[in-house]
Formats: structure tokens, C-alpha cells, sequence
């Protein structure tokens, strides 16, 4: 309670101008000797839009967590105002004005705006009961300085994810909060609608509220921030003014030593030989519309769109969840109707999902487990029965772990505790232990590094070069050019467009994002 | 401008409520993996020193493990029910009408001890993939349908017997089952341990028992990885229900006769087993070994209750609180084990 009194005096005096808000010293952090987190001192003042960036298993998400009351540090620190504090439990943060959103919002899908908002808040009540009309008139205030224009009574489950954004922004301004920690806000948002975010972030912080910003998307960390801290190995390795800085420093600072691989590029003469996979019509309301598209042998195809273009929804048809109600699929040159992911996989078309730890992954189980999955009679005892050799489970997953690069102890560790970037890895990986004809990879390096991204690139490539055909569907515009032969630009349903070889950039997929969208 | 605090003004020890928390939940993580095998122990020491001469003998101790042979069996076709993420409440019953049929078949229809048993194992297949087909197919959720599949075998249950216990006529052959030994061991022990194995290689080392293990990690990841979801959860059921005819069939040879309602209390003492299993070792994952370890512990409990000479209200009131006792501590062990 001492806290809520001291940050009554914090904004109001002149002092907090040059006192930070939150002050760390000395943080560490270990999971069962694997350190996450050394030595981190790092202050982020009022008003200010600290930026904070880092390879996947840099420690970020640790230190959001140690703020968040969710984990308690080893060692070290955290002072809000000057005042050391202990954050114990993420009620305790909250009450100290510290707020945190992540990418998947913490809404009630079902409540609608006006209940989200005032979640857990005594409201005022008529005759024992909820008196809604004066909660709403509380709130209005909030609602303009917010510039929510949406209506607050449908349930927020039918919001945009931007809408939903701006509930979350709101929820924790009505708390009175100081600091708002947003992991990757922009992650699932289109071009205008993370202006629109940017535009509430900057307001915000002229109020005199902290923003600790996480991405992986530079360009918008040097627009929007004013300082940056870069996080290493669970290190501080910089922390810097923004003004002056280029996105190579950055890369330089976030990957080291280690250098970012261009893609390889690839000779085009084997492209347009063998068609893998042609599409004709297909149709499933009200997501996809009479899509027809070929994928051939040997070809990375891009998928662009706007989030909604029904990309995923497309991919998911390929895959065998759900089926089409119009249209046909041919599969090297024979009719092909997967009833479900198990027959997409015996013909070797295979998806890697959108989600990877919800989708992807048994997160509680080891790499070995995870790869050896999908196929595991290559790795059978004595093949006519059905019993699994552990070693020779164990060297397939360290072949994969190789080919891969998947940095881990040993293929018995649970993919829980890898980075994110490892744990995409094991999706792709669980892949490969049979050749694909045809893989899927539904926002691939959503949430991964620079360094990972660049691998998994390379795997892509590679795995082009043996003759898959490869379909990546990204919402990330600065992900196709460079890596695609081919980019297919998809809207509300429909092909908008299909770009080649060096057509395809970031200008001419976004110009035909919207082109379709009069 | 970091310089407007010094060092000194923050107390860069790290806070003593910190430190007892860490120790708190490091403690909490210890009693939750070893809590159960501490526990089975202390019992052990108590039950001894308090009844030396009739508790810690060899003969009690086979006495307890054959006493818990047929929990262990139907405990163990439980636990897969459970890893692939299903419960499954119709055990019990099942049970009692594997053991009524059993002798019906033999006293009433003259079949074999080995038709008899053949039969009544394809009737526990039949009805595991019943419910499975109500769980995966339908979507029902498995509480909601075992609960009703067991009240409907209930019912078939009376209609075969008219609710009179089947006891004369039942052959030799079929009461040696349950009373005769192998080597010296009781078979109801030689038969816990064979199933169990077969139990634990079926989880560990097959591709069917990978795939069990993933739909009950992550439905969604393992469907998507190829994985027929719904043919691993009815294979679980026909598990479940199978072991749960086995220990039926090796009631009614115990107690020599077939009676509508002779198994049904299995099914509260195979869910506490599993879920004091849950506790034991693994960090709130159901396996093997560790429901074995319920199965004694249980057993254990039983029979101490026995020897003192326990009124029969205390069997139900250890049996509850056990029962309570055993999820609450899976639960502890699976929250902890994530820090």
C-alpha cells in the first residue's frame, strides 16, 4: 500500500523528470543452472518509449516476467520511485502501476469492451445491481482519449485484434498504471492499424507513462522509441538514445559476432518443371473464394495478405482440416481430398501451423518425442512390430538437431525450455524425417529472431533445392522478397495478384494488399 | 542522468521475503515428487511398530500386494484413460459385469473357463470402443458418457443376473485362478505385474503409446501432426475397459461366486491410485510405476485399518479422504514442477 501513495508523489513532483520509474540493479535469473538473465541493470523513466530488443532467448520475456510478478529474481533489485519493491504475485505489480499485454490479450472472449474495462473494479450500483449506464459514463473520458469509436457492447471476441488492443491499452489506464509493458503488439496488425497503435503509444507516453515496447520489428522500434536497451544472452549489451541510431547497429548489437546469412540464391532453370499441387476453384465459404494456384517442384511460393485474407483458412484446405465445398485439387496430376491431416501427411504435404506451441508442439515432452511424431516407423526395433527404438529415435532427432541447427543439451530436453526460434525449428524438424512433397509454413518466423529467421530461411531453401514445393504464407512484408521465386498476394478470399522474381518487394506486395480493398 | 540515485540508497541485498519464497515452493516441489513415497514409508513404519507381530511379517506383506492386485490391474488400464486425457468412470461396473458374466456363462451356459473368459474379454473390448466411440466421435464429454454407459451396464448387469449373486457350479478350475500360486507367488500377483509391464511397454516403447502420449499432451499438435486422434482415444478405452474385465473376472474367482455389485468400489480405488501416482516422481504425469505405488499405498492403508480392526465406516471415510488427498497432490505437483 506504501506503493500506491509513493507514486502519487512521483508524478506529481518536479523530480520525476530525472527519477526513473522503475529502476533495475544487478537482476539475475536461472532455470535449473541454464542463466537467463545476469546482471541486468536497466532504467526506464517516465514518459519515455523504451524499446527492448534481443534474439529469442535473450532473456526479455524472463525480465517482463520478473516485472510482471509472475517469476521472482535469483538476485538483484527491482525499485519503483527509488522504493525497492518485491513483486511476488502479478496483483502486486498491477497495484504498484505496472501493466503488461501480450500478444494473446488477456480479454474475457464472451464480455464485451465495457466489462473487459472494468474487470475486477468496483462499479457503481442502483438498488444492489450493476448500474451499467453510470459505468459507462465513467469510462467515457477513457473512451476519447483513447479514440475508441467501436461499440463497447458487443463482445470483444468480434473486435479486431486492434480493437482488442485498444480494450487492453484501456483496461490498464483505467488502473491508473505508470508503466505498460506490450510484447509484439503489432504482431497480428496491419500496416494502419499498428499506425493507429503507434499514434496511442506516443500520447500515452506525452501523459507521462512509461512504455516498455518488445519487438522484433527494428524499423518500428527506431520510428517509435526513445530509447533502446538490447538484451544478449541474457545480458544488458546496450542501452542507448535512439537519435542517431540505424537498424544495422542494431542487428550488430542483437546477433554479435555471428553475422545475419543472406538467403542463397537459387538458379532458376529447374523451376516450373513438375507440378506438385494444383488448385482449381476452391471454395470454402466464407473465408476462401475460388482460389486456383499451382505449386511446382522446387519453389518457395509466397502467400501475402492482410491478416483475415483467408491465407491460413487456404493452407488449412490443403492440409486436410476441413473440407472444400466447391473446387478440386490435384496432386501430382491425381485427385487429392484429404479428409484429415493424417492422409495429407501419408502423401507427404505437410503444415507447419500458425501457433507453435499451441499447434506445433507437445511442449512438456522432448525434442526427440517432437520430431519423431509424425513418422515413427523409420524408427522402429524390428520393423514388422510396432515398437520404438529409443536409439534410434534419439539419432534421428540429433540428425534433425544438426541439419537444423537446434541449439539444446541433448534431444531429451523438453521443448519448453527452448527459445522460440528452437522451438520452430522442431516443428520444420518433425517434418523432415521423411522427404515432404509439399510443406506449408504459416507465419514461419512470426516471433523469432533475426539470426533463427535467417536459418530457417536456409532450411527453406534447402529443402527447395531437394525438390519440395514450398508454400510460406507471412504477414511480415519484409520476410518474401529474398526468399520467395514467388509471391501470390491473397485478399478477402481471392488471388489479388502474383508477383516473379524481382518484382516481388515490399512495395508491390503492400500496393497489392490494398488495391483489391477499394 | 543515472546518477541521481546512488547504489547505497538501493538495498541491493536481495529481499528476505524473496528467499523464503524461493525456499517455500522448492519445499512444496519436494513434498509433491517424493510426498507419496515418504508417506507409503511412514505408513509402513507406523502400521509396524504399532502391530509388529501382525503387520510386518512376510506373509502380510504378500498378503497386501495380493489384496492389491486386482486395484493395480484396473488402475493400470485407468491410467492410460487418463494420459490420453480421459476419464473413465465405467471401470467399476464393468468389473462387476465381467465377474457376473464370467460364472453366468460357465454355471448357466456351460461354457469353458477359457470360452468363458475369451467371451467376456471381447465383451470389455466391445465396450471400450463404445465408449470411445462416444467420447471421440460424438464428442461427449468422457465424465458425462462413462457415467452413463456405466449406469446402462448397471442395468444389463440385472437383467443377465436378476441382481442374485451366481455362485454354485462355478468349476475348479476357474477358482484356482485366483487361488493358486506360480513359483510360490500368488497368480494375482503374477498376473498384476505382467499386465502392468505390458501396460508400461505399451506406453513407452510403442508408436501407439507415442502417439497416446501426444493427444494427451497437446490434442491439437498431435492432430496436426498426422495423428488419427480419435482411434488413439478409443484404443485407450479399450484399455481401460479391458483391465477392468480382467479384474472382474479375478474377483469372481476370488470371492467364487458372480454378484452384481462386487467391483463397483474399484473404481474410486483405481482413481486414487492413479492420481497418487501422478504425484509420485513425475511431476503431476500420469505413468506406471508411479500408480503402482497409489495401488500400495491404498493397499497398505486397507489393511492397517484391517488388522486394527477398524469399523467398516472407517474403510469409506479413508477411502474419500485418500481419494481427495491423492488429487489435491497430483494438482500440487503439476503447479510446482513449472517454476
Amino acid at each position: 500500500m506504501d506503493g500506491s501513495s509513493g507514486f502519487a508523489h512521483g508524478s506529481s513532483s518536479s523530480s520525476a523528470e530525472r527519477l526513473p520509474f522503475v529502476r533495475t540493479r544487478g537482476i539475475a535469473k536461472s532455470y535449473g543452472g541454464v542463466r537467463a538473465l545476469h546482471g541486468i541493470d536497466l532504467d526506464i523513466y517516465p514518459g519515455e518509449v523504451h524499446g527492448l530488443v534481443g534474439a529469442n532467448g535473450a532473456g526479455k520475456s524472463t525480465f517482463i516476467k520478473l516485472l510482471a510478478g509472475l517469476e521472482i529474481p535469483d538476485a538483484g533489485t527491482i525499485a519503483l520511485d527509488t522504493r525497492p519493491v518485491v513483486l511476488l504475485n502479478p496483483e502486486q505489480s498491477t497495484r504498484l502501476g505496472l501493466s503488461f499485454i501480450h500478444q494473446e490479450l488477456n480479454l474475457v472472449p464472451q464480455f464485451n469492451a465495457l466489462q473487459n474495462l472494468t474487470l475486477g473494479l468496483p462499479k457503481p450500483k442502483r438498488a444492489g445491481l450493476i448500474h451499467w449506464p453510470a459505468v459507462r459514463a465513467n469510462v467515457s473520458g477513457l473512451i476519447k482519449r483513447l479514440g475508441i469509436n467501436f461499440s463497447l457492447e458487443v463482445p470483444v471476441s468480434e473486435l479486431s485484434v486492434a480493437e482488442q488492443w485498444m480494450v487492453s491499452i484501456g483496461r490498464a489506464l483505467i488502473r491508473q498504471t505508470r508503466l505498460i509493458a506490450m510484447d509484439e503488439p503489432t504482431a497480428s496488425l496491419s500496416p494502419n492499424e499498428s499506425e493507429r497503435l503507434f499514434e496511442i503509444i506516443r500520447e500515452l507516453a506525452s501523459d507521462g507513462i512509461a512504455i516498455l515496447y518488445v519487438s522484433h520489428r527494428l524499423d518500428e522500434i527506431l520510428n517509435l522509441c526513445s530509447t533502446i536497451s538490447v538484451f544478449k544472452d541474457g545480458e544488458k549489451v546496450l542501452q542507448q538514445k535512439v537519435r542517431g541510431m540505424t537498424k544495422n547497429d542494431l542487428i550488430h548489437a542483437i546477433v554479435g559476432a555471428e553475422g545475419v546469412a543472406a538467403p542463397p540464391k537459387r538458379n532458376a532453370d529447374r523451376l516450373g518443371k513438375r507440378i506438385v499441387l494444383q488448385l482449381k476453384e476452391l471454395r470454402r465459404a466464407p473465408r476462401v473464394r475460388d482460389v486456383s494456384l499451382s505449386l511446382y517442384a522446387g519453389e518457395v511460393v509466397g502467400l501475402a495478405g492482410l491478416v483475415g485474407a483467408g491465407r491460413t483458412e487456404l493452407a488449412n484446405l490443403i492440409f486436410g482440416v476441413g473440407a472444400p465445398d466447391h473446387g478440386t485439387m490435384l496432386l501430382d496430376g491425381s485427385a487429392y481430398r484429404p479428409r484429415s491431416p493424417h492422409e495429407a501427411t501419408s502423401h507427404g504435404v505437410v503444415l507447419v501451423p500458425e501457433e507453435r506451441r499451441s499447434q506445433g508442439l507437445i511442449l512438456d515432452r522432448s525434442i526427440s518425442f517432437n520430431i519423431n511424431l509424425p513418422f515413427l516407423k523409420p524408427a522402429r526395433l524390428f520393423a514388422p512390430l510396432p515398437v520404438v527404438s529409443t536409439r534410434r529415435s534419439t539419432s534421428r532427432a540429433n540428425e534433425i538437431m544438426n541439419r537444423l541447427r537446434i541449439k539444446a543439451e541433448t534431444a531429451a530436453t523438453p521443448v519448453r525450455q527452448l527459445s522460440g526460434g528452437n522451438q520452430q525449428k522442431v516443428v520444420i524438424g518433425k517434418w523432415l524425417t521423411l522427404a515432404p512433397q509439399l510443406l506449408i509454413l504459416d507465419e514461419p518466423s512470426r516471433g523469432v529472431d533475426v539470426g533463427a529467421r535467417a536459418e530457417i530461411h536456409r532450411i527453406i531453401n534447402e529443402l527447395a533445392e531437394r525438390g519440395a514445393a514450398i508454400l510460406v504464407i507471412s504477414s511480415d512484408d519484409e520476410e518474401l522478397p529474398g526468399l520467395c521465386d514467388r509471391v501470390i498476394v491473397m485478399a478477402e478470399g481471392r488471388i489479388a495478384g502474383e508477383l516473379r522474381g524481382i518484382e516481388i518487394t515490399r512495395e508491390a506486395i503492400l500496393r497489392l494488399n490494398y488495391q483489391s480493398l477499394i | 542522468m543515472n546518477e541521481s540515485l546512488s547504489p547505497s540508497q538501493l538495498n541491493l541485498q536481495m529481499p528476505r521475503g524473496v528467499r523464503s519464497i524461493h525456499l517455500r515452493r522448492h519445499v512444496f516441489g519436494v513434498i509433491a515428487k517424493y510426498g507419496t513415497i515418504i508417506g507409503m514409508f511412514l505408513m509402513i513404519v507406523v502400521f509396524s511398530i504399532a502391530a509388529p507381530n501382525y503387520f510386518f511379517t512376510i506373509s502380510n506383506f504378500v498378503n497386501i500386494l495380493n489384496q492389491s492386485s486386482l486395484t493395480g490391474i484396473i488402475a493400470g488400464g485407468l491410467t492410460v484413460a487418463v494420459i490420453v486425457g480421459e476419464l473413465d468412470l465405467s471401470i467399476g461396473f464393468s468389473a462387476s459385469f465381467a465377474g457376473v458374466l464370467v460364472t453366468g456363462l460357465m454355471v448357466y451356459q456351460k461354457l469353458s473357463v477359457p470360452a468363458a473368459i475369451g467371451v467376456v474379454l471381447s465383451i470389455g473390448i466391445v465396450l471400450g470402443v463404445v465408449n470411445g466411440l462416444i467420447v471421440a466421435n460424438l464428442r461427449v464429454n468422457s465424465v458425462i458418457a462413462t457415467l452413463g454407459t456405466g449406469s446402462i451396464i448397471v442395468g444389463i448387469n440385472y437383467a443377465y443376473s436378476t441382481g442374485a449373486p451366481i455362485a454354485g457350479g462355478v468349476p475348479d478350475a476357474f477358482l484356482n485362478i485366483a487361488l493358486g500360486t506360480l513359483f510360490g507367488i500368488p497368480n494375482n500377483i503374477v498376473i498384476m505385474a505382467v499386465v502392468l509391464i505390458c501396460l508400461w511397454l505399451l506406453i513407452n516403447r510403442t508408436e501407439l503409446g507415442q502417439r497416446i502420449q501426444a493427444v494427451g499432451g497437446n490434442i491439437e499438435a498431435a492432430r496436426l501432426s498426422g495423428i488419427r486422434v480419435d482411434r488413439v482415444k478409443i484404443f485407450a478405452f479399450i484399455v481401460s475397459a479391458v483391465c477392468a474385465a480382467i479384474t472382474g473376472i479375478l474377483l469372481s474367482s476370488l470371492i467364487g461366486s458372480g454378484t452384481t455389485t462386487a467391483a463397483d468400489a474399484y473404481l474410486l480405488n483405481a482413481f486414487a491410485a492413479v492420481f497418487l501416482g501422478s504425484a509420485t516422481l513425475k511431476d503431476g504425469e500420469f505413468h506406471i510405476p508411479g500408480t503402482l505405488v497409489g495401488v500400495l499405498i491404498i493397499g497398505i492403508g486397507f489393511n492397517g485399518l484391517a488388522i486394527f480392526g477398524a469399523p467398516t465406516f472407517y474403510q469409506y471415510l479413508f477411502q474419500g479422504a485418500i481419494l481427495i488427498a491423492a488429487v489435491a497432490l497430483s494438482t500440487v505437483a503439476r503447479r510446482y514442477s513449472k517454476l
